[in-house]
């Protein structure tokens, strides 16, 4: 991967390790997300997805390794700083200011991100099909928990990232629910030209957004392809399935 | 998207500057500065007095408890601002009010930086034992620094300050000193926290969202740590204004406490919370003081009985049962109203 490929906002992960004491969380892992691409992570319970999401957001430094985002290496600084690179996280469970209204919370993301209103007018269309116009002076904390999930999202969008890493955004989510998460991700990558990292356990959501995932098991990438394709080999079936002797013998202690 | 006409966003409203509680907060101590006019009573010029710098010491509780931490620190400020006054106009002959209050003010605001990149990566429990650790410290080096500190026995005999050359020496002119330094306290207070009340709120509420949006959270705590600082300073000069002493035990590390009690009793969401909870406290302490050795006894627990009756504290609980009175529901905490869905008022 040279630095030229990488200058358009490109998210590399080069050989990035991470280990807690004796415990290697993951190793040698290395793959990219093209500018304004799309790349799905699956992998079971415990394989280092949030991890890595932590990683490239800033939260945990890396044991060895880079991460490029463009030109430039981003493992070790804080987590506003890459924010305002323009590499914006989600998280597994709502995450809003609570006790303040819809717009408060909206508003916070641009305030924080120096973005102006005219973000919020471009994200209407979303904020509308998603409820949370007719919630706009809520208070967020009391709203459904798909509501606030939402919410959680479209104020990562609002900060107007290159990048986003979404960290399973349909957990707890009804099966009618889930569209949405369809909805956002095509209009971050058509309306905002965003590339996405998509940490995903519905395979569903995977199949029909993703054109190519990655699959971690054990702290290792074991797959890489189209969906289809990788959920059918059976090594990946069988990191799923607890049925191969690999998965316990990947995290080295 | 589905084919019905979307809805457009509501228009914005700008919230002001001061909410209502900072309003009535700064009017009740602007009213102060009439006392040194209309009394000579000694009783109440005191009591007066020892109100304001009770409610500006815990302007310092108030402004850390925007970032959801709870501080100690407030002696060892106010201390290093009262030491900061003492000295300047005992050694160097510096009497006038203004560059004293900038240097009781500046002197601790400073001291708060280095110290602040050193405990504010701290929070709950850990935060709360290192400020009564340092205000530990700052005690036992008043203590021992007796060549600059006078050690045990203080710096006495402060000359009186002096504004525009007047000297304010007397009941009624160290009241209205204490007024200034209280009025200007509680303007720094308000404006610092309104100004970056979202900032405050979103690091209270969620600081590794907060963060993760963009927000440089060191950078307020660190602001907040130094101003909660520089107002805690100028309690200290009202402080050893009052007393022209500056002596160990009026910075002792339990008085802490009786601080942090104002903030939480008379409630810790408004600066006016601060002021009526020192209102009411130290007005308390003064009335069952008359009951000799009862006295702590009845002072704690009216502490206890107030705590668990008014979880908003005084004015959390007035506020409340007026905006029932009203048929509103109370605001959120940027002091919104939940209108909640379609803007249909009382959620």
């Amino acid at each position: 991967m040279t630095t030229h490929s990488l200058s358009a906002g490109a998210l590399h992960a080069d050989r990035i390790a991470k280990s807690f004491g004796g415990l290697k969380v993951f190793h040698d892992v290395s793959f990219t997300v093209p500018a304004g691409g799309l790349l799905g992570v699956i992998g079971p319970n415990g394989a280092g997805k949030t991890t890595m999401i932590n990683i490239f957001s800033g939260r945990l430094g890396l044991t060895s390794g880079q991460v490029m985002l463009g030109g430039t290496r981003i493992d070790g600084r804080s987590t506003f700083e890459i924010a305002m690179m323009g590499l914006v996280r989600s998280f597994q469970h709502t995450a809003i200011f609570n006790g303040h209204s819809v717009e408060t919370n909206l508003l916070s993301a641009l305030r924080f991100s120096r973005r102006d209103r005219s973000v919020l007018e471009r994200l209407s269309p979303l904020l509308d099909q998603f409820g949370l116009i007719d919630n706009w002076q809520r208070n967020a904390e009391v709203m459904p928990y798909g509501l606030q999930k939402m919410l959680g999202l479209t104020m990562a969008l609002a900060t107007q990232p290159n990048m986003l890493l979404l960290d399973e955004p349909a957990a707890g989510l009804e099966k009618s629910e889930r569209a949405n998460i369809d909805t956002y991700v095509k209009f971050a990558r058509e309306e905002f030209g965003c590339g996405i990292l998509l940490v995903e356990h519905d395979m569903e959501i995977i199949k029909r957004l993703c054109p190519s995932v990655i699959v971690l098991d054990g702290g290792r990438l074991i797959a890489e392809g189209p969906p289809t394709d990788v959920l059918s080999q059976p090594h990946v079936i069988n990191a799923y399935l607890g049925g191969s002797d690999e998965e316990d013998s990947d995290v080295t202690h | 998207m589905n084919n019905r006409v979307p809805k457009s966003l509501p228009a914005e409203i700008r919230p002001s500057l001061f909410s209502g509680h900072d309003w009535i907060a700064l009017a009740i101590v602007c009213l102060t500065f009439v006392i040194p006019f209309t009394s000579t009573n000694p009783q109440v010029l005191s009591q007066t007095n020892l109100i304001l710098i009770a409610a500006t010491a815990a302007l310092g509780v108030y402004i850390m408890q925007r970032l959801d931490l709870m501080s100690f620190a407030v002696p060892s400020f106010m201390a290093i601002g009262g030491y900061t006054v003492a000295l300047l106009s005992m050694k160097l002959q510096l009497t006038d009010v203004f560059v004293l209050a900038a240097a009781a003010f500046l002197m601790p605001a400073l001291c708060a930086i280095p110290l602040g990149a050193l405990i504010l990566r701290l929070k709950g429990v850990y935060f709360v034992l290192v400020t009564f650790v340092l205000t530990e410290i700052v005690q036992l080096l008043l203590f021992e620094a007796g060549p600059i500190t006078g050690g045990s026995n203080g710096l006495v005999g402060m000359p009186a300050v002096k504004i525009f050359g007047m000297e304010l020496w007397d009941n009624p002119h160290v009241l209205l000193t204490t007024c200034g330094l209280a009025f200007v306290s509680f303007i720094v207070t308000s404006v610092f926290t309104r100004w970056f009340r979202s900032e405050f709120a979103a690091i209270e509420t969620n600081d590794v969202l907060a963060e993760s949006l963009g927000l440089a959270a060191w950078k307020y705590k660190a602001m907040a740590f130094s101003v909660a600082a520089g107002v805690s300073g100028l309690a200290g000069f009202a402080l050893v204004n009052m007393l022209l002493t500056a002596h160990p035990s009026s910075f002792a590390p339990m008085s802490s406490v009786n601080y942090i009690t104002y903030t939480i009793v008379g409630g810790k969401a408004s600066i006016l919370g601060t002021l009526i909870g020192a209102l009411l406290l130290v007005s308390a302490t003064d009335y069952f003081a008359l009951s000799g050795e009862m006295s702590p006894g009845l002072f704690g627990l009216l502490i206890i009985v107030v705590t668990m009756v008014a979880r908003g504290g005084v004015v959390g609980v007035v506020s409340g049962l007026l905006y029932r009175l009203a048929g509103q529901s109370p605001p959120l905490k940027n002091g919104e109203q939940d209108l909640g869905v379609n803007g249909e008022k009382g959620q």
